[in-house]
């Protein structure tokens, strides 16, 4: 079977470019925002706020392209029509880069340790495990990685965008056999950029700590950020009166439940075990990390991820009717977005009190003095956080908005598009 | 056997995307697929390569048992196990047969969650193969307490002494969630065979076959209303075996994890362990199913599809095992810690790097070769590299094991492990306890579940193809 791509419910119209200037309003405006009201300083907090909002949309892009290669590994039926909107979020990879290329220039200019701090070289060299480290940790290896990630995200978005909808206008069934075929690789290659990225970009902001686990544990924040981030797009595709025959109630109740496991227990997994071993062992090294996260204001922000990320939606999504209304679910997915977003900023935003540490002869001392405000643990909430936020994920939307508007909203000469517009949760 | 219609004769290895590749061979009518799948559990006398496998088999487990008697008899001495090397064969043992398990489990809760048709015709015995692996699990941990006769304290039983397990001790967290997989994994494959147990009753053609099947098909009349609630209970027990997939294995890692020894503490282990163990099970799946579907003649069911979709799988989770060897690595060098690099290059180049290189092989590169069509198409083929992956696993635990605690911090404390004859012939032995158990059931219960697989097949879409209503009646 096939689709008419012309249908009025099956494209943007004029919706698209309305969307599209109104979000780039809003993003570009923030980011001019973000930087008046740093006074174009360029600080720490600019930049922290900087790295923080091109992880979120980086994030969100990153899940959809996993997801878009997944259903063609798996031959998936079922998501044919989703995967279109997932191509389109996928897509902004394709231009994302262009965002990383002020934190390539904050590290060439030589001020990148107002970042990371391992662009201190004399803060490198004075400890021998930092030392250790330069190999891999300096600007022009760094940069090579930075540039090869971006590099091969783009290309994988572009060919799986640019294949899906050739089809839409050939027609031709081969070409699905062609995306499966690069599908397999195409999840290595990701596998090993995302790991890496994760490390290069969010772990190596304390230079000093690892976990051989934190690769994973930014695949499940990307899972999280984009299922929650599709289910609410597609609601909002719905809301206007679109798309009623291929995103149906089972197309939410699957997603939802996609949330529920990736989003919800395969991420509580993940942040569980890592943290439990990281406890338990009790080696300095690795608690320091967790230590500011523990510590004053960051206390509860854990909690808010313990109980936000997890105990809430994993009671309200384990039942089917949640999963199933739209109202329920969007209300869900609204709130994991936020909970993503939540979840990077404790991920980059806290640092670690070395000096403090070292010192600090009971954790009741550590805790005293983060009460008093002495530590510094990073705790700055900050405008600058939010619009930085405000801006990429405007630009995120707005680009997706733009991908949306240049085709179908969903595959329409797909082969398998019957099982997706026909199947059912029994 | 009739043959197909013209519009399902499609071959089953198709790539085809405008088409899904049928799941049943050669099949036009439910009553055929019955008999089929039933014909070795009806035939009067077991074939002869069963029968020599099964006397061949017990024999194995005699053995374990005399040698599970003459170390209680005599005490742990009998095995290698030395000081610094406290956990040798047994809990080498131990990891190696949970894992085994663990593809019953992601065939038949998640691949059923993931609506995976094709799981229909692996499920049983991939479930059956859990369970027989669990059991042999078990066993080893069980006699290397030392005293046996006070096994039981590893449950919280309150009694007169007011003696309580160490809560705080993953090796207790073992006992739970072992037990809790047995428990599961048991009740999940029994609720499946409930309908084939009926159907098998009525094809019963003794008064004891009758009364046997009968008893444990509860009563089943194949009702709508028993299919409704058998549906329902099925998918709440697949939902509760998800978590159970990656909690088993991943309690077994933390024995390790929690640890402050190099080479066992590191936070990918959970993922990594479940991941190895799926690798490792399916593995297994594809050994057994492979001489099996030959012999007992199951290609119809067990087509080359399922084969392959099996080779991917062992393809994904062996380069996930991969990944993680990679990452473990990685972060040993860029930790900057000297103990957790010394255990690592230690493992490649120290005393055992042999063993480091068969995991290696077996686990990374050896997989690898399912990449090729060719071989992920050729049975035997498929077979040799699944003992390799068996062989390779098995060697995994081995190195994580002994290495780390053979070499840890203090040279001054530094040993080496030699198994004893012991321990090797009773590992040996539990290949004797698994292939009895494995085998009893072929024999006596539907290697295949029967009513899935009617499932999958056209026929019972009643939508789909209108000329084959009628087929149903055969049901």
């Amino acid at each position: 079977m096939s689709l008419d791509g012309n249908r009025s419910d099956l494209r943007l119209g004029g919706l698209g470019p309305a969307v599209v200037v109104v979000a780039a309003i809003v993003g570009i405006g923030a980011a001019i925002a973000t930087l008046v009201i740093d006074g174009m300083a360029c600080s720490a907090t600019f930049w922290k706020s900087y790295l923080l909002a091109f992880m979120a949309a980086s994030g969100i892009a990153l899940g959809a392209l996993f997801f878009v290669m997944l259903q063609h590994v798996t031959k998936a039926g079922w998501s044919v029509t989703v995967r279109r909107p997932a191509e389109a979020i996928a897509g902004n990879l394709q231009w994302l880069w262009v965002l990383f290329i002020p934190i390539l220039i904050l590290v060439w200019t030589g001020r990148g340790a107002i970042l990371f701090e391992w662009c201190d070289l004399d803060y490198m060299h004075s400890d021998h495990v930092l030392s250790g480290k330069l190999g891999y940790l300096n600007a022009t290896f760094w940069s090579i990685r930075s540039i090869v990630y971006l590099a091969s995200w783009a290309l994988l978005a572009a060919f799986y965008r640019r294949q899906s909808l050739a089809q839409d206008r050939d027609g031709d069934y081969r070409r699905t056999m062609t995306m499966q075929w690069w599908a397999p690789i195409g999840i290595i290659v990701y596998a090993i950029t995302q790991t890496f990225a994760s490390i290069d970009w969010v772990m190596a902001l304390q230079p000093k700590w690892f976990s051989t686990m934190f690769g994973v544990y930014w695949f499940a924040v990307c899972c999280t950020g984009f299922y929650a981030s599709i289910i609410l797009l597609l609601i909002f595709l719905r809301s206007t009166g679109r798309g009623a025959d291929v995103f149906t109630r089972e197309h939410f109740h699957d997603l939802g439940k996609l949330l529920f496991a990736f989003g919800v227990v395969f991420w509580a997994y993940i942040g569980y075990s890592q943290y439990m071993l990281i406890w338990y062992a009790n080696i300095p090294i690795e608690t320091a990390w967790f230590a500011p996260r523990q510590l004053g204001p960051w206390t509860w922000v854990s909690w808010l991820l313990i109980l936000g990320h997890f105990g809430l939606p994993f009671v309200l999504l384990v039942t089917r009717w949640t999963k199933r209304w739209r109202g329920t679910l969007g209300l869900i997915a609204a709130w994991m977005v936020l909970m993503f977003l939540v979840d990077v900023y404790w991920l980059v935003m806290p640092t670690v009190p070395e000096a403090a540490l070292m010192h600090a002869t009971s954790w009741d001392q550590l805790a005293q003095q983060a009460a008093q405000g002495t530590l510094p643990l990073g705790w700055n909430p900050s405008i600058l956080n939010l619009t930085a936020l405000v801006g990429a994920l405007g630009l995120l939307v707005a680009g997706t908005f733009f991908f949306l508007g240049r085709a179908a909203l969903s595959p329409t000469h797909d082969p398998r598009l019957s099982d997706a517009m026909a199947f059912e949760n029994y | 056997m009739s043959t197909l219609p013209m519009d399902h004769n499609v071959d089953c290895l198709s790539d085809d995307p405008r088409q899904r590749a049928p799941l049943v061979l050669g099949h036009e009518q439910f009553d055929t697929v019955t008999s089929e799948i039933l014909r070795c559990n009806e035939a009067k006398r077991p074939p002869l390569a069963w029968t020599i496998c099964f006397v061949f088999s017990v024999a194995l487990m005699t053995m374990l048992m005399a040698l599970v008697g003459y170390l209680i008899v005599t005490g742990v001495g009998v095995w290698g196990n030395n000081n610094p090397v406290m956990w040798g064969f047994p809990i080498v043992n131990f990891v190696f047969w949970v894992g085994i398990g663990h593809a019953g489990t992601l065939i038949s809760a998640i691949l059923f969650l993931f609506r995976q048709k094709w799981r229909t015709s692996i499920n049983r015995f991939a479930e059956a193969m859990t369970i027989f692996a669990v059991i042999c699990a078990g066993l080893f941990p069980g006699i290397h307490i030392g005293r046996v006769w006070l096994a039981y304290w590893l449950f919280p039983i309150p009694n007169q002494m007011d003696m309580w397990p160490q809560f705080r001790s993953p090796l207790l967290w073992d006992v739970f969630a072992v037990g809790t997989y047995f428990t599961v994994s048991l009740l999940f494959w029994y609720v499946g065979l409930i309908p084939d147990l009926a159907t098998m009753r009525d094809r019963a053609t003794t008064k004891v076959k009758a009364i046997a099947y009968g008893f444990f098909s509860l009563g089943w009349r194949g009702s709508m209303r028993h299919w409704h609630r058998y549906e329902r209970a099925y998918l709440l027990l697949a939902a509760l075996a998800t978590p159970l997939v990656l909690s088993v294995h991943s309690v077994v890692s933390f024995d390790f994890a929690v640890s402050q020894l190099p080479g066992w503490h590191t936070t990918i282990f959970p993922p990594y362990f479940v991941a190895g163990a799926i690798f490792s099970g399916f593995a297994m799946v594809l050994t057994l199913a492979i001489p099996a579907r030959q012999m007992w003649g199951l290609e119809n069911f067990i087509t080359m599809r399922h084969l392959e979709n099996m080779c991917k799988i062992v393809l994904l989770t062996g380069s996930m095992v991969g990944y993680a060897y990679g990452m473990e690595f990685f972060i040993a060098w860029y930790s900057g810690e000297i103990y957790e690099s010394f255990a690592f290059i230690n493992r490649a180049f120290g005393q055992y790097a042999w063993a480091y290189w068969i995991m290696v092989s077996c686990n990374v590169i050896c997989p690898q070769l399912f990449w090729f069509k060719k071989i992920r198409r050729s049975p035997w083929t498929m077979f040799i590299i699944t003992l390799f992956v068996n062989l390779g696993m098995w060697f995994e635990r081995f190195v994580i094991t002994v290495t780390s605690l053979a070499n840890d911090f203090l040279p001054s404390s530094w040993g080496w492990f030699q198994p004893t004859w012991v321990d090797m012939l009773t590992f040996l032995g539990s290949f004797g306890l698994f292939m009895t158990l494995f085998l009893l059931f072929i024999r006596f219960l539907p290697i295949l579940a029967i009513s899935e697989i009617k499932g999958v097949m056209p026929q019972a879409n009643p939508h789909a193809h209108d000329h084959h209503h009628d087929a149903e009646d055969h049901a």
